[in-house]
């Protein structure tokens, strides 16, 4: 794969789809030829789960905690709450006041967090002799947070400005939430995790101390740990300290609504100030770790990964009606998208686009890849879990994926095999069965008069 | 500090642990091929991958002055074809390699990495020493790319960001090298030839003043017999490498830019001072600074403007340090009617730092987490030869991570105040925004004398333009 440093390739709207997608990587296999990892796994009485892989080298180590509750949680009228919960795990304890930061800061690290469809996850990345002040802080926030009206209504407006810097004032930045709305009728994935301003303003005190009893705690959590340290005494650090935290009395496994498979081919137009169309199709797929996710992840990379992907070679290279073009299925817990999806060249429309992109999967659904070509797939997701393990941080995304989400934590040692199990009729069957019309939706976007004036106006100065 | 309520648990700290300890870096060897090309071998044997990263000395900083956007322009044909392969062949052999080619331009360099699973390890030396070495800059390439950048340069014109990072530095730098866009302009993009893209090509990259580092999966023997297959036969050419000096530009009072996209709902905010090269001396104390005002932990500005007002999402502020010249830049974007507002925060901010000294725990926080995190920065192999990299392209020496704990440690508020002293200059700064002005043209003339002009036009600012500007002029909007 090819990567320029030009802006091109910097564009941050591309930038905003490809976030969707941390988790596609994260949580990609183990290899053949990848070391084997010992994952050791703890679980308390109070339900709380801990998986540990020590990793001898760098004296550092990762630590985070996931708890299950994401933005598919959310009821309509609250979207937004598990991230702006997020913001809130911050702000102070009881016991400590606001200090939470400034002991991983003290020690060199850095911690934050971010909250997906499925997962809101905090982090610590530090030197190893800090492992058990992180535990000790992990465990005051799940049990002693202080939530106040003051903190709700200052961390209300951070997120207000969160959603204006990364979705509404850069160019394309509201094209995926668009995508989404029409996408899913019922399923909760219909919305984003930032939620919408208007619920945010709603959200009151007792709304978040609520999320708070019902998701965090013990028993809807798992401590991940991977780095260079003791696993005795991090077992006894996670024994000690979250123990005293007592089981959750709320149901934390809300009924999620399935979405009902699509019937029909759907359209959306969007006229935004930007200077170049575009368009994205989403077809739906099925969820992270089902046998059809590993061909599927492997198409994606056969359409898009590198110069001699079929994608860029067609659109970007040979007829250059693109700008840039990409692909992505974007796995998650329940079942969700995979996207093309171009920014076309000036003077090339998106129809354009569309058929050149049809002409591909048409291909592949006509007869299946080549052997190289397949290889060459399966090549590039193993030096992505290759490129996973040079760092602890990269190694507790991927555990903690594995283990919350998909149930596994052995995962990270068996994932590769399933993926270099695929072979090319299996990858022809899943283009056959979710590349249809009738399970896609189609969003294009337009430059409006603002857009074009731009050009217009720039063009004549030449 | 003792803390007694009733209605609180029992006060309980973390444990207590020992401060974190500075690092010992085991310094790597560097070898040198007899065309003067320097190799750096980082060894590891854990994972099964290896990549190839070259430095060539020269980047943007030495566009043509009338074509910037020309180094970017080379590097960025380095992978679309040589005299030996076409660009879908490098594209075939690095993706079935399940590898990676990434090119590109800073400032003071330009560079090419190659990364693949180590099973390919003479390919990689072949794919890059060609690139480097042998570039076609065949004319359909070109064309190609002129087409792809100016297309680009469309879509960022509409990126406030984008926009104020690049009026910033065309005030905050004018007179010198840096103060153009790396990535051109729409006349540059379509007035650069092939044969200015030769001619840089053949000025810049030489072995002599290229920096190999080669790190993973290979040993000492392998590399060294790759490096000199592949890289051997590379010559210098006569041209003589002049450094250019940099006058800086004398006080000019402070400039504001205001940048207007009546559409925006966030205005992009900039506040900078020039500052240090790499190399100076007063690096330490000015990161320590840094750091306290808007470094990557907990900062003044973040606390300011988001913990305690919920203004900005984020808000930061960086040392941007090149070979000759440097910045000091804060930035954050706020909603649209608090621009000024926060603008106003940012410079108390600064001023406040230039008149008080910080505190004695401020001072102890900054120390501890910079030693404490060079722990973290020597983790993943990529980043240890990013590390290395930047010694020997600022010509520091190669044990300097090893002291630099001991540098950061020896500081006092003192010191820190005299830096600050030396290089914040409220009355000789840089003050940009991009934004929706009707929000807040009231109140901009709090700023100073302020230029506002329209976001179609942003590409016309300049500074000489500015001359005679009245205390509050607007362009036609």
């Amino acid at each position: 794969m090819i990567r320029r440093s030009s802006i091109l390739w910097a564009w941050r709207a591309l930038g905003a789809i490809t976030f969707l997608f941390l988790f596609v990587s994260g949580s990609a296999l183990g290899a053949v030829r990848l070391p084997t990892f010992n994952i050791h796994t703890l679980e308390l009485p109070n339900g709380l789960h801990a998986v540990m892989l020590v990793r001898r080298g760098a004296p550092v180590v990762t630590v985070e905690v996931w708890y299950h509750v994401g933005a598919k949680d959310e009821q309509p009228g609250k979207t937004g709450f598990a991230h702006l919960f997020e913001h809130l795990m911050f702000d102070g304890t009881k016991t400590l006041g606001e200090h939470f930061s400034d002991y991983i800061v003290r020690a060199g690290g850095i911690d934050n967090a971010y909250t997906t469809d499925d997962a809101t996850v905090f982090w610590e990345t530090m030197p190893s002799s800090n492992l058990p002040v992180a535990l000790w802080l992990e465990a005051d926030r799940m049990r002693n947070l202080d939530i106040t009206q003051a903190t709700l209504d200052n961390e209300r407006e951070v997120v207000n400005e969160e959603r204006r810097q990364r979705f509404e004032n850069p160019p394309y930045g509201t094209v995926i939430e668009k995508l989404y709305q029409h996408a899913f009728t019922v399923s909760p994935y219909r919305h984003l995790p930032i939620g919408s301003a208007k619920d945010l303003n709603s959200a009151t005190l007792q709304d978040v101390k609520e999320f708070y009893d019902t998701y965090y705690v013990p028993n809807n959590a798992t401590v991940v740990i991977v780095g260079d340290f003791s696993l005795d005494k991090a077992k006894a650090w996670v024994k000690k300290y979250f123990s005293p935290i007592p089981h959750g009395t709320h149901s934390v496994s809300p009924d999620i609504p399935v979405e009902p498979p699509q019937t029909a081919e759907r359209v959306v137009k969007l006229d935004q100030d930007v200077a170049l169309p575009a368009f994205v199709e989403a077809y739906h797929i099925p969820a992270d770790g089902t046998p059809d996710s590993y061909p599927l992840e492997l198409v994606s990379k056969i359409l898009s990964a590198g110069d001699s992907a079929l994608i860029y070679r067609k659109l970007v290279y040979e007829r250059q009606l693109a700008l840039q073009a990409d692909s992505s299925a974007n796995f998650s817990e329940d079942p969700n998208l995979f996207f093309v999806f171009a920014v076309m060249n000036t003077g090339h429309s998106p129809a354009e686009g569309e058929a050149a992109v049809t002409s591909i999967l048409d291909r592949l659904k006509d007869r299946p890849p080549s052997e190289q070509e397949l290889q060459r797939a399966k090549n590039q997701v193993l030096f992505e879990l290759a490129q996973d393990e040079e760092s602890s941080k990269n190694l507790a995304e991927q555990l903690g994926y594995d283990a919350v989400i998909l149930k596994n934590p052995e995962l990270i040692n068996t994932e590769a095999s399933k993926f270099l199990a695929v072979t090319p009729q299996n990858i022809q069957a899943v283009m056959k069965k979710y590349f249809v019309n009738h399970n896609m939706t189609l969003l294009e976007v337009y430059p409006d008069q603002k857009g074009q004036g731009t050009l217009n106006s720039r063009g004549g100065a030449h | 500090m003792l803390w007694i309520s009733s209605q609180l648990p029992a006060r309980e700290l973390p444990p207590a642990v020992p401060p974190p300890e500075a690092i010992s870096f085991h310094l790597p060897v560097v070898q040198r091929l007899s065309n003067g090309l320097r190799i750096l071998l980082i060894e590891r044997h854990d994972v099964p991958l290896l990549t190839l990263y070259a430095i060539v000395g020269k980047g943007a900083e030495a566009d043509p002055p009338n074509l910037p956007g020309t180094a970017e322009m080379v590097a960025g044909l380095l992978p679309e074809g040589t005299k030996m392969r076409s660009a879908a062949q490098i594209a075939q052999a690095i993706d079935q390699a399940g590898g990676t080619i990434d090119t590109g331009a800073g400032w003071d360099e330009s560079y090419a990495n190659v990364s693949l699973l180590s099973d390919h390890k003479e390919l990689a030396f072949d794919l890059l020493s060609d690139m480097l070495i042998h570039p076609a800059f065949a004319p359909q390439e070109i064309e190609r790319l002129r087409r792809q950048t100016l297309s680009a340069l469309d879509i960022v014109d509409q990126d406030p960001s984008y926009i104020a990072d690049l009026v910033l530095r065309r005030f905050l730098y004018e007179g010198t090298p840096y103060a153009h866009s790396e990535d051109g302009t729409p006349e540059s993009i379509r007035h650069i030839t092939r044969k200015d893209l030769v001619r840089f090509h053949a000025r810049n990259y030489s072995p002599s003043r290229t920096i190999l580092a080669v790190v993973g999966d290979i040993t000492d023997q392998q590399c060294l017999a790759l490096a000199t297959r592949f890289f051997g036969q590379w010559r210098n050419h006569s041209s003589s490498h002049s450094e250019t000096s940099i006058r800086l530009p004398a006080p000019r009072g402070r400039r504001v830019i205001v940048i207007n996209k009546p559409d925006a709902v966030q205005t992009e905010i900039r506040v900078a001072n020039l500052a240090i090269p790499r190399s100076s001396p007063d690096y330490y104390a000015l990161t320590v600074a840094n750091q306290v005002l808007g470094g990557p932990a907990a900062n003044r500005l973040f606390d300011t403007l988001r913990t305690r007002r919920g203004l900005v999402y984020g808000a930061s502020s960086d040392l941007k340090c090149y070979s000759t010249i440097g910045a000091w830049v804060a930035k954050t974007s706020t909603r649209s009617s608090e621009s000024v507002n926060a603008t106003e925060m940012m410079l108390r901010q600064m001023k406040r730092l230039r008149t008080h000294a910080i505190s004695g725990q401020e001072l102890e926080m900054a120390q501890s987490y910079l030693v404490g995190h060079e722990a973290l920065e020597f983790e993943p192999p990529s980043q240890i030869a990013d590390r290395v990299l930047e010694l020997m392209m600022y010509h520091l020496p190669l044990d300097y991570w090893n002291h630099f704990a001991q540098h950061i440690r020896s500081l006092s508020t003192a010191d820190v105040l005299s830096a600050t002293q030396k290089y914040l200059h409220p009355n000789d700064d840089v003050i940009v925004l991009v934004g929706d002005v009707s929000a807040f043209r009231n109140k901009l003339k709090k700023l100073g004398p302020v230029r506002v002009v329209p976001i179609a036009q942003a590409d016309q600012v300049f500074p000489q333009l500015e001359k005679g500007t009245a205390a509050y002029s607007e362009s036609r909007e």
